[in-house]
């Protein structure tokens, strides 16, 4: 068994259905091949032959999976990860979540918690370090996420941490989030998954943590490297938080507007967090064990505490997105989705895509216009509940478009059913790449090719093959960082990101990795999430993008992404990757 | 030659401005303008002509900066802004 430091070298295997758990030895090669979070959850599922089952069905292994960092004094370091097939999807989705729940789910005793199987009715799935027990969940059916956190706290005492789904969960939508203390599991449909083993929550407590290989040297590094978390590299995240982002896309025309027909807002200004302060109260939390309290909150209303959380992708996917400027409906919207354990970026997307095809009376529901705040209000609700519009919105743009019409398909804002986040393809055509390739689908968070977009190194409006080696390192500079797992926000405080991680690994683990070895790491995990997939029956057809993004000027811009430039970067992609020319690989990646 | 500054991110933050005009026929000019006119932008985001680390210059919202002999042309816009684009 490995784990002398850093771990406790074994994961809990829960099965639902029993309610009991068992724990399970972790070799000490594994945690070093894969490190923890989305590396290690990627080999647990690899390893439980999740690619080829159904994701909601009761074989579909749910993995919380923590770190070696985690409970350590490193900044940003509470951190968890939930990997799954998504339901979204059906490829690998890994999303990571914040604060207590990591902490107190490593005090379980372990390094990760998989569920499987199906409880025999609703139920709250209770961990108290090796102990697991079902209690029933019948009273907080359609609670919503933070109500239902509530109230198994007050039930179970307050010395637990719960992770819930919301209305949306349990009714399966395929982009339900799993939900922490308002943060969230967000994307590819975790909560569909947790929901489909009739768990409503899960609540987890324990005493035992770990040591750490050199504490003092540890203890050191952390205080240098909180005093720089609250530097100029994260000043961007700590005054103003990622809704800065709004007002410079919009003026470089980088802004999804109206199911990303047009790449400017007209409204934007009135969106901008300036605007969005002025009459309202606001303040700003952090999560656990963090220095830089990146989260911005704002009231709905006039006298009541400031409660909604405000980011970029659900300012852009409530907002532009679905041609609404009003802030007070994207606020509503936000916090809406919060509440019933919505993915906001897939419900943005999805939504504003039924609201094109309504324009094109493809769709009959003339209510569902760009712009109007309630219609996109009242298409949450119906989503969540699946009723009327919102059963096969529920699906996701990707089979909703199948349901709708055929030829909807191309303007499905969506790359392996999962919905674009707010960077428009056509004018960060390295980000585009990213998209094409990421294994879970268009994601900006497992890549950060966005990066080379706002670099000298490409011409973001006509970028090429020249892009490919900068997307692979923002990729495994991700991949390191979700597995180690650290928050990206943090990336900009490091000065030498593979020797400081390194080094950071080498302070807690003991290990003396090079950062070859750690760049090799990088390199495995990646590699290991695109195995599941191809297991999962992953053709190269599916790295591409709609064909909305391909070949046609982008309005207003001009920009063009060609469709054979967009193959030509996929290939250098692969290749730079050390797979074939197609994006295949075998087993010998995983060494 | 007269240039039009726009400010985004923190550069908006520190200059309380969205856009401003300066004269300076290469880019460098501008930036030591700019900390001449706005000490807690210069603090912030820019040393002896050029931007700190961390922060990204923009000709036109077409392609980004760097060199400080990168020469100006009447009309353009200089977009600052803080090159960590992660949302």
């Amino acid at each position: 068994m490995g784990g002398k430091f850093g771990y406790h070298g074994q994961w809990l295997r829960v099965d639902c259905s029993s309610g009991r758990g068992e724990s399970i030895p972790l070799d000490e090669d594994a945690l070093r091949r894969f490190l923890g979070g989305s590396g290690l959850g990627a080999y647990l599922l690899l390893e439980l032959g999740a690619a080829t089952v159904e994701p909601l069905s009761p074989e579909a292994p749910l993995a919380f999976v923590f770190s070696p960092l985690v409970g350590s004094p490193l900044t940003t370091s509470a951190k968890f990860a939930v990997v799954c097939k998504s339901p979204l999807t059906d490829r690998i989705n890994d999303s990571l979540a914040s604060s207590q729940f990591a902490l107190a789910g490593k005090r379980t005793g372990h390094d990760a918690i998989v569920l499987v199987g199906r409880a025999a009715e609703p139920s709250i799935l209770v961990i108290d370090e090796d102990q697991a027990r079902l209690e029933s969940a019948r009273d907080l059916m359609g609670k919503s996420c933070p109500e239902t956190q509530r109230l198994v706290r007050e039930q179970l005492g307050p010395n637990y941490a719960v992770a819930a789904i919301g209305p949306a969960g349990e009714n399966l939508v395929r982009y339900a989030t799993i939900s922490h203390d308002g943060r969230h599991a967000g994307r590819g449909g975790s909560g569909a998954v947790l929901a489909s083993k009739n768990i409503k929550a899960i609540a987890v407590r324990g005493r035992k943590t770990c040591r750490w290989a050199f504490p003092e040297e540890l203890n050191r590094l952390s205080k240098n490297l909180s005093k720089k978390s609250l530097g100029p590299a994260t000043a961007k995240y700590r005054e103003l938080g990622t809704v800065s982002n709004l007002l410079l896309f919009n003026r470089m025309r980088m802004l999804p507007t109206r199911n990303f027909q047009q790449a400017e807002f007209e409204q934007a200004e009135a969106l901008s967090p300036q605007r969005i302060g002025e009459q309202r109260a606001k303040t700003q939390k952090s999560c656990a064990a963090c220095t830089i309290g990146c989260e911005h909150l704002f009231s709905l209303k006039d006298g009541e505490p400031a409660e909604t959380r405000l980011e970029y992708e659900n300012l852009f996917a409530l907002g532009p997105l679905c041609g609404v400027g009003d802030p007070q409906m994207v606020l509503a919207a936000s916090q809406r989705c919060d509440e019933l354990g919505l993915d906001v970026v897939s419900a943005g997307g999805t939504i504003a895509f039924a609201m094109e095809c309504a324009s094109r009376g493809l769709l009959d529901a003339p209510w569902l216009r760009f712009g109007d705040g309630q219609a996109m209000l009242k298409a949450l609700e119906l989503i969540a509940r699946r009723e009327g519009v919102g059963e096969f919105l529920a699906e996701g743009s990707r089979i909703a478009a199948g349901k709708i019409d055929g030829d909807s398909i191309a303007f499905a804002p969506q790359v392996k059913g999962l919905e674009i986040p707010g960077y428009e393809p056509r004018s960060m055509q390295a980000m585009a790449l990213g998209f094409a390739v990421g294994t879970r689908g268009a994601d900006h968070n497992r890549s950060g090719a966005y990066e080379v977009d706002f670099s000298e190194e490409v011409d973001r409006r006509d970028a090429g093959p020249e892009a490919a080696a900068s997307a692979v390192e923002t990729e495994d500079r991700a991949a390191v960082m979700d597995s180690m797992i650290l928050c990206k926000f943090l990336r900009g405080a490091l000065d030498d990101y593979w020797a400081e991680t390194a080094e950071m690994l080498r302070l807690v683990v003991g290990w003396d990795m090079t950062v070859e070895e750690l760049r090799r790491t990088a390199r495995r995990i990646v590699s290991a999430k695109k195995l599941f997939n191809i297991r999962a029956g992953w053709t190269p057809d599916e790295d591409t993008l709609p064909d909305r993004f391909l070949d046609s000027p982008l309005p207003g811009d001009g920009a063009v992404l060609t469709r054979d430039r967009l193959g030509e970067m996929i290939r250098a992609y692969n290749l730079h990757r050390g797979w074939s020319a197609e994006g295949r690989l075998d087993e010998e990646a995983l060494r | 030659m007269i240039v039009t500054v726009e400010f985004f991110g923190i550069p908006r933050e520190r200059t309380k401005l969205s856009k401003v005009i300066v004269e300076g026929a290469r880019l460098d000019e501008v930036f030591r303008e700019l900390e001449e006119q706005f000490p807690d932008l210069a603090q912030a985001c820019l040393q002896d002509g050029r931007l700190r680390e961390g922060f990204a210059a923009n000709l036109n919202g077409e392609r980004f900066v760097s060199d400080p002999a990168t020469e100006m042309q009447l009309g353009d816009s200089l977009l600052i802004m803080t090159a960590d684009a992660g949302g």
